[in-house]
C-alpha cells in the first residue's frame, strides 16, 4: 500500500523477484540464440531474435497464467502473485521484440505501410492451413500492450478495479490468440511433432490448472439465498484465530474473520486487485490484510487505516448458539458495524 | 503475521514459503533450459543460402533486362568459338525489383551485395551505383526448350529464397513474399524431385511477362504448375499460364 503514487515501489521481494525474472529471460535467450547459432549456422541473426524472444514470450506467458490458479490450489504459491505485473510487463516487451523484428523482417522496406501489409497481405480466413496468423499475434499484442500499460495501481484507481480486472481478463483471450498464432503459423511450417507436444503440454497445464482451481472453490460458490434477512452462515468454531471462513451470500462472497472474541464480516473483495480478503488474516495491527498485495482494512468498518481511502462493504452479524449469522444485504462500503461478541 | 502468512513487503518469506517458491523458479528455469535445447531438436534445418550483408563488391558486365534482369558475366571458357556468359539475377534494396531497362545491352560496372544458395546467384545492387560504359554487347540469348512438365513445387520470392531470409519459404515467410513479389522482386518455383533434389525455375507467363500479381495468391502453399521449361545458359525458366496453377 502506497498513499501516494510511485513508478515501482521497491521491496526486497520485488528485487529478488526481478532479479530472478531477468536472469532467467537472459540464460533463456542467450541458450537459444548460441545454441541456435551453433547448430544451425545458416540461420540469420534475424531469425534467431525472432523465434528465440517469441518463444520465451509464449514460455512468460504460461508461467502468468498458471500462478493464479496455483495460488487459488495453495496460498504457499503466494509470493509468485506479489509481483506478477512485472512478469506481465516483461512478457509484453518480450513479445514486442519478437512482433518489431517480425514486423520489419517480413513487412518493412515494401511498397505498402508495414502495418497495412500485415492486414492485407493474406486474407485466407476461411482457411485452417493458410490463415493469417500474423493478425491473431498482432491483436494478441495490442491487448497485452494496453495490460502492460495499466498495470500501475494509477491505472487501477482511475478504471476502478471492475473495470481493470475486465481489462487484465483479456489475458486469456490474448493466450487464445497466440495458441492460433503458433498452431496456424510456424506449426504449419515445422514437420516435427514435438512442438505441437509441448504447445500441447501448455494447454493443458494452464486449463487443467484453472479447471483443478474451479473445482477446489465449488463448495464457496454453494449459495445461501435470502434479500434482506440474516442467514446461518457458519460456526464459530469453524473460524480460525485471526482467520476467516468465507461464504457466498446471495450472490456475494463474504468474509466472515474472528478475532480477539469478535466476529466481523466483510465483502471477500480488495478493493485493490479483487483479491480474496478471506484468505488474509488479521494482523497484530488489528487490520485484515489481504493475501495479494497486502492492502489493509478494519473489520469493524471495512475502511483501510488513515491516510488510505479504500473501503469495503460490510455485513451485520449476530451469533446463536455458537452459529454465526450474517445479515444478506451489504451496508455501503466502510460503514462501521459492531461486532459480534463470542 | 503467522509463519504462513507472508505479504512481499515484509522483510523476510518464512522458510515453509521459500522452501516451495524456490522449488517452483528451479523447475521454470529447467523448463526454460529445457525449451530452449528441444527447440532446436525439433526445427527443421536451415538451408545453406548466404546474404552477405555489410559487404559491397564491384562487379561489371552486360545487364539484359528483359522481364527478369541479369547481370551477363562473360567466362573465360567459349562454346564454338563464341562467348559463354554467367548469368546473375539483379534485385534492388529492400523488397523492390531492379529497374534495368535504361541499361539494357550496356556494360556497365555496378556495386551490389552477393546471395547466393547452392549454385543460384543473385546480386542486391546499391542504389544508384550502376556505371554506364559507352560499349553495348549485342548477346544472342541461346534459350533451349526442354518440353512441356507438370512439376510440383512452391513459389518464392527470389531475393528471400536465395539467402536474404532464411528460411525464406514456406508459411511462416508467405507475407514477406507477397510483399517482395508486389515489389517486383522476380518469382522463383522451388520444385523437389522424389530424391529430394530441389531445383529453381524463374516463373513467367506463356509469353514471358512477368505475373507477380496474378500469383499472389498461391506464393508458400504447395501447388503444380504446367508450362514449358527452358534453360538459359545456367538458368531455368518455367512460361506457365497462371489459370494452369492448382492447389494439391
Amino acid at each position: 500500500m502506497s498513499e501516494k503514487y510511485v513508478a515501482i515501489s521497491w521491496n526486497r521481494q520485488k528485487k529478488i523477484y526481478d532479479a530472478l525474472l531477468w536472469s532467467g529471460v537472459a540464460v533463456y535467450l542467450l541458450l537459444f540464440i548460441g545454441l541456435g547459432s551453433f547448430l544451425q549456422p545458416n540461420a540469420t541473426i534475424e531469425t534467431l531474435i525472432i523465434r528465440g524472444f517469441g518463444t520465451c514470450a509464449i514460455l512468460l506467458l504460461h508461467i502468468v497464467l498458471i500462478i493464479g490458479p496455483l495460488c487459488r490450489i495453495s496460498p504457499k504459491f503466494l509470493p509468485l502473485l506479489y509481483n506478477r505485473r512485472h512478469l506481465g510487463v516483461t512478457t509484453f516487451l518480450i513479445g514486442a521484440v519478437h512482433a518489431v523484428f517480425s514486423i520489419i523482417q517480413f513487412h518493412a522496406l515494401g511498397t505498402i505501410n508495414p502495418i497495412v501489409s500485415i492486414l492485407v497481405s493474406n486474407t485466407k480466413f476461411n482457411s485452417i492451413a493458410d490463415f493469417p496468423f500474423q493478425i491473431l499475434g498482432l491483436i494478441a499484442l495490442i491487448i497485452l500492450f494496453l495490460m502492460a500499460v495499466t498495470s500501475h495501481d494509477f491505472w487501477l484507481n482511475n478504471l476502478t478495479a471492475p473495470i481493470w480486472k475486465t481489462l487484465h481478463t483479456l489475458v486469456y483471450v490474448a493466450y487464445a490468440l497466440l495458441i492460433g498464432h503458433v498452431a496456424l503459423g510456424v506449426l504449419q511450417s515445422e514437420t516435427s511433432p514435438i512442438l505441437a507436444i509441448l504447445l500441447g503440454i501448455g494447454l493443458v497445464l494452464v486449463v487443467g490448472l484453472h479447471l483443478i482451481s474451479a473445482f477446489k472453490e465449488t463448495d464457496l460458490d454453494k449459495e445461501i439465498v435470502s434479500v434482506d434477512e440474516f442467514v446461518e452462515a457458519c460456526t464459530v468454531a469453524e473460524i480460525p484465530e485471526k482467520r476467516a471462513c468465507i461464504r457466498t451470500i446471495s450472490g456475494e462472497r463474504v468474509a466472515i474473520f474472528k478475532y480477539d472474541g469478535k466476529i466481523s464480516a466483510v465483502s471477500n473483495v480488495c478493493q485493490h486487485q479483487n483479491g480474496p480478503l478471506g484468505e488474509g488474516k488479521i494482523g497484530d495491527d488489528g487490520c485484515i490484510t489481504c493475501p495479494w498485495h497486502g492492502f489493509q482494512y478494519l473489520p469493524e468498518t471495512g475502511a483501510s487505516p488513515p491516510p488510505f481511502t479504500e473501503k469495503v462493504p460490510t455485513f451485520n452479524v449476530k451469533i446463536e448458539d455458537g452459529k454465526v449469522f450474517v445479515k444478506a444485504k451489504p451496508n455501503k462500503a466502510g460503514t462501521r458495524v459492531e461486532p459480534a461478541k463470542i | 503475521m503467522n509463519e504462513d502468512f507472508y505479504i512481499g513487503y515484509l522483510p523476510k518469506m518464512p522458510k515453509s514459503l521459500s522452501k516451495i517458491i524456490k522449488t517452483f523458479v528451479i523447475l521454470a528455469f529447467i523448463a526454460a533450459i529445457g525449451l530452449a535445447v528441444i527447440l532446436w531438436i525439433a526445427q527443421k534445418p536451415f538451408a545453406k543460402s548466404v546474404f552477405e550483408f555489410g559487404t559491397v563488391k564491384e562487379f561489371s558486365g552486360t545487364i539484359q533486362a528483359k522481364t527478369i534482369p541479369f547481370l551477363l558475366i562473360e567466362k573465360a571458357e567459349k562454346n564454338n568459338g563464341l562467348p559463354t556468359f554467367e548469368r546473375i539475377p539483379l534485385v534492388a534494396e529492400g523488397k523492390h525489383g531492379f529497374d534495368g531497362k535504361s541499361f539494357d545491352g550496356q556494360q556497365i560496372k555496378l556495386k551490389g551485395t552477393l546471395i547466393y544458395r547452392d549454385d543460384l546467384q543473385m546480386i542486391e545492387v546499391v542504389t544508384d551505383s550502376v556505371e554506364k560504359s559507352p560499349n553495348t554487347n549485342q548477346i544472342s540469348e541461346k534459350s533451349e526448350s526442354l518440353g512441356k512438365f507438370t512439376l510440383k513445387g512452391e513459389i518464392v520470392d527470389s531475393k528471400c529464397y536465395l539467402g536474404v531470409m532464411n528460411p525464406g519459404q514456406s508459411k511462416v515467410h508467405r507475407d514477406c513474399a507477397v510483399a517482395c513479389l508486389r515489389g517486383g522482386i522476380a518469382p522463383l518455383f522451388a520444385v523437389k524431385d522424389f530424391q529430394g533434389n530441389v531445383s529453381e525455375l524463374w516463373l513467367l507467363s506463356e509469353k514471358g511477362e512477368a505475373i507477380n500479381n496474378e500469383i499472389l495468391d498461391f506464393v508458400a502453399e504447395p501447388i503444380e504448375i504446367t508450362g514449358e521449361v527452358k534453360r538459359v545458359d545456367n538458368q531455368l525458366f518455367i512460361y506457365a499460364n497462371p489459370t494452369s496453377i492448382k492447389r494439391e
